[in-house]
Order: C-alpha cells, then structure tokens, then sequence
C-alpha cells in the first residue's frame, strides 16, 4: 500500500468534526492516524466569509489489520454505488416512454464517460457516479448530477470552488454539444455543494432574523450566481424580509429588506 | 497536461482535424500552445474567455501533480 492511498482528506464545519468524520470512514481509532489541517476554516461574522475545515489523516502504520479495514472500507463503498446506479437505470420515470429512459441512460453514460476522461488526463484518481436529479419545476428539467468521490478532495475543489465549477462548466459544454441539446449539469465532490448550500441557507435564516430585528436592510458578502439564487430561493416566501442582488459582475451581492 | 487540452479542444470544436497541441518544458514551467482552425476559436476562447479560463484552471490542477507550472496560450491561426 502506498503512502498516497493511505491518506484521506475529509471537509467538515470543524475540524473536529472532520476528524471524527474520517475516523468513522476508515473505522480506525483517533491513535492510528496523523491528522494534519489543510484549511481550519473560520465561522466568519455572521457566518459570512464561513469556510469549512479541510484536513488529511494518515494512517501510522499500515500494518495487515488496518490495511484490510481500509481496502474492506473501499470495497464497499463501490458496490454500494453500483447497486445504487443500478437501481437508478431501471427506474423508469413515471411520465417517461421507453424512448426517454433510454436516451437519459445514454445522457448518463456520456457524462460519465467525459467526467472519466477529463479527471484522468487530470492526474487526478477518483470514483464518479452519475444520476439524475428531481425535476426542477422552473425549467421543467431534470438537472444531472455528477458525484465524484476520491482522495484529492482539495484539488479538486480549489479556491471558491475554481476548480469544480471549471469542471462543471467543460463537462457541461462537452456533453451538452455530444448529445446535441443543453443539459442542466451539476458537479459535486464528495457534497461539498450540497453542504456548502445547508450553510448558505443557514446565512440567509440568520441574515433575515437580524433585518426583522434592526428594521433595516443588510448587504451580505458578494457572492457567484448560483450562490446568491441559493438566498434567494431560501428567503422566497418568507413573510417578513425580501432580497434583491445589486452590483455588478464579481462584486455583485444580495441585500435583505424588511417589509 | 498536453492531452487534457487536446481532449477538451477536440471534444468542443467542428473541425477536429486542425487541433494541434504542442508542449514546451524549462524547468517547472511548461508552455501549452493550442492550434484551432480560424472558425473554432471562438469555442475554445469562450465569451469572456469562459472557455479559455476554465481550461486553464484544470490545466494548473494536471501540471500540480508533478510540480510544475503550465501556462496555455491560444495561437492566431496563420
């Protein structure tokens, strides 16, 4: 076993949190492993600017017993994904002939196919798993969501997301153009996105507790678009407070108004 | 890192046949130059150069592994 695949990064709104989190993953008590902190991340005032904690454990000594725990852990983590995906390419939709089921399969494949490629010719060495989403009531569409899970977590995310939203944006442009129609595409490693948006949510509870309390409105950080629609969307039918984005391109951010 | 491109580049322009990746090395600091037919550079560029960026983002994350640096500049068709 190499000393790269004896390591695992683990992201978590604190660091001990992560900790915690990676020692259940590997079933290894706290002595085992090495931990260091790669980002500590910060609670941010009011939760803003809020980054979550980045660590990577390494296991001591890789003896036999612990080498079996981990590769046993791997193991099982895969055929879940593939039962699991299985499950997902039978379950035909209920408004969806056969004709859809099977070019969404096809979607499916196509997409996993280019995310496969773009991580390879990457460097980068990782698990992805593709599937569709719930239907989105705005566009009508069901978003196809990409799961990539493996150990250069990090990297894969970068700064603000850089990385995973450039992924997003090629892959998007890729498969779109190879099964000739725009798709709705979202890439997620390991639910960084999806955590990432409970936070967001949280930030916009908060926000709208404090415009009721102070009667006056509040400009929270700038922020992306996807972001910004994630406040948006939480604070839509909210009796007390509405949102408007103001700002232009990179500086553009949400403000929250009383009623 | 010289793949990625090719990769990318072939799978978003019509005209495959006129992508052309070349590679240069000085130390840690490699240079990607992409070649495209005159019709295609809009699709590698982007609007803004969304394009261009993203590919430079995944860019840096190939050259990392090794250590390098990677810089990739789009070449004005002749």
């Amino acid at each position: 076993m190499t000393e790269k695949t004896a390591t695992l990064e683990i992201i978590a709104p604190t660091i001990e949190e992560a900790i915690e989190k990676g020692l259940q993953n590997l079933g290894l008590p706290r002595e085992s492993v090495d931990v260091e902190i790669l980002d500590e991340g910060s609670k941010g005032l009011f939760g803003l600017r809020s980054r979550q904690a980045r660590i990577r454990l390494r296991i001591k000594e890789t003896g036999p017993l612990i080498e079996q725990a981990t590769t046993k852990e791997k193991t099982d983590s895969h055929s879940e994904k593939e039962s699991n995906a299985e499950v997902e390419d039978k379950t035909p939709t209920a408004t969806s002939p056969d004709i859809q089921t099977s070019s969404e399969n096809k979607v499916l494949l196509v997409a996993k196919e280019t995310i496969d490629e773009l991580l390879q010719k990457m460097n980068v060495n990782a698990e992805v798993s593709v599937h569709f989403g719930e239907m989105d009531d705005k566009s009508g569409t069901k978003p196809l969501l990409v799961d990539i899970n493996g150990n250069d977590l990090s990297i894969l995310i970068g700064k603000n997301a850089e990385t995973l939203n450039a992924i997003q944006y090629i892959a998007r442009l890729i498969i779109s153009r190879e099964i000739g129609k725009a798709i709705y595409l979202i890439v997620d490693v390991e639910g960084y996105r999806t955590r990432k948006e409970q936070q967001l949510q949280k930030i916009a509870a908060r926000m709208a507790e404090e415009v009721i309390e102070r009667g006056r409105s509040l400009a929270l950080e700038p922020m992306p678009p996807n972001e910004r629609r994630i406040i948006h969307i939480a604070l839509k039918d909210h009796p007390k407070v509405y949102t408007e984005s103001t700002g232009e391109g990179s500086h553009r951010k949400v403000v929250i108004y009383p009623k | 890192m010289q793949e990625l491109i090719e990769y990318i580049a072939r799978s978003l322009v019509d005209d495959p046949t006129q992508v052309r990746v070349s590679q240069q090395r000085s130390g840690d600091n490699v240079q990607i130059r992409l070649h495209v037919a005159q019709e295609d550079m809009g699709r590698v560029i982007g609007r803004n150069g969304r394009v261009a960026n993203a590919m430079r983002v995944l860019l840096r994350v190939a050259a990392a592994h090794d250590g390098s640096r990677a810089v990739l500049d789009i070449a004005e068709p002749r």
